[in-house]
């Protein structure tokens, strides 16, 4: 029988073993949030009541961690990531494979978070910079350490809702529910809990280097679906608009036997554009969940 | 004895299985606001107490997948008393999902309730 809530995610954690770090989280942090509120309200409601007893009987209601662990890997089993883009078997002959990409809801969803990484980049990692920056400046001053204390609990939330967007576009399980601090502790007791645990340095690491990624992410993908749409339409835009690809210098017109092989050649970068799209949506999916993952 | 013990186990974590999805977008469509995890396992408490259809961190898995499909919606709202919570509301889809499963519920409850009833007649 557990002694403290402490205990009971200790043993819960212990019986999700080999599940995805991300349901872990989950569900350590549904254990907690639950049975520390269901406690404040036992001990207030019924101060004769002792700890132990109350923890007890909490715990026979939400469950021992056996139950709780075997109905998360039940429901987890047949449930996919929040909003995720279906995941096709690949099938078909390999140019069907090679052009099929355009139809695929995964490469769509990796394009977008990668012409999207250009706000979240700019806006999440230069917070991350320049908030960093004056935070640890103004650790000079007295009121330095609440500033740090805001400053790393705002990171947090900027992962949480970093997960959420890499869940629904790169189909990648993430956390679903927030990290919290101990409502029990003091508030250095909270601060220490920030500074020590790795997780919040990861988090910090991760969100401050998402403003190249984002701005290699962004720029990247944009040339490239821009370069194979100008390739595909060089025939109207040259012949039609009048206007130059300048494939051969400024404002020189491709000749105008070359224009076809131009066009096919649009027609094969633009899959490749997506396939990279997917590659690239993948490769940051398992990074994203090894630096913003709790283990 | 211990048998019977284990098979009343089985077959009520059965029944709850499917149950439990019917019984949560239920609460949640009769709800005048968002509801966290907590709340609806209290209500479920003061609901029926004497057979807990299921344990309350089982609710919690439950809400995701209802969620994941697209049947609730939630967001996370920080609490003066406690940890952060998540909020769920149903959702239109939810509401057309919890009318065709109540009907099949009753079609459901009322063979289960019609056989019982011949055996016992017999």
């Amino acid at each position: 029988m557990c002694k403290d809530v402490n205990e009971y995610l200790v043993k819960l954690k212990k019986e999700l073993a080999g599940c995805d770090p991300a349901l872990i989280q989950d569900a350590l942090s549904d254990a907690e949030g639950h049975l520390r509120m269901a406690l404040d309200e036992a001990l207030l409601g019924k101060p004769s009541l002792s700890k132990p007893e109350a923890i007890a009987s909490i715990i026979g209601k939400y469950g021992h961690p056996e139950e709780i662990a075997s109905a998360y890997r039940a429901i987890e089993s047949r449930t996919s990531p929040a909003l995720a883009v279906s995941r096709e078997k690949e099938t078909g002959s390999s140019w069907a494979r090679f052009f099929g990409v355009l139809a695929e809801p995964r490469a769509w969803g990796a394009f977008f978070y990668m012409l999207l990484s250009l706000v979240t980049g700019v806006v999440f990692g230069g917070w991350a910079l320049f908030a960093g920056i004056i935070s640890v400046i103004s650790l000079v001053f007295i009121i330095g350490i609440p500033i740090v204390g805001l400053f790393l609990l705002s990171i947090r939330g900027i992962v949480f809702l970093e997960g959420r967007i890499v869940e629904a576009l790169l189909g990648i399980r993430m956390p679903s529910r927030p990290l919290f601090l101990d409502q029990n502790l003091s508030l250095k007791g909270k601060f220490m809990a920030l500074v020590k645990e790795s997780f919040t340095w990861k988090s910090l690491l991760y969100t401050a280097l998402q403003f190249p990624l984002g701005l290699i992410y962004s720029f990247g993908i944009f040339l490239l679906f821009a370069l194979s749409l100008s390739f595909i339409g060089s025939p109207v835009l040259e012949l039609l608009f009048h206007l130059p690809l300048e494939l051969f210098g400024p404002e020189a017109f491709t000749p105008v036997w070359f224009l076809p092989f131009v066009c096919i050649a649009g027609f094969f970068l633009l899959p490749l554009t997506f396939h990279l799209a997917r590659w690239v949506g993948k490769v940051h999916g398992k990074y994203a969940k090894s630096m913003l993952v709790r283990t | 004895m211990a048998y019977t013990a284990d098979a009343n186990k089985k077959f009520q974590k059965e029944l709850n299985s499917g149950s439990a999805s019917l019984v949560l977008l239920s609460i949640l469509a009769q709800a005048d606001e968002p509801m966290y995890g907590y709340r609806i396992a209290k209500l479920m408490e003061v609901d029926d107490e004497s057979v807990p259809m299921m344990k309350q961190g089982a609710l919690y898995p439950v809400l995701r997948s209802l969620e994941s499909s697209g049947l609730l919606e939630s967001h996370v709202d920080p609490s003066v008393s406690g940890p952060p919570r998540r909020y769920y509301k149903i959702t239109k889809a939810g509401l057309a999902t919890l009318k065709s499963w109540t009907r099949i519920w009753s079609q459901t409850k009322a063979f289960v309730d019609g056989i019982l009833k011949g055996k016992t007649d017999v």
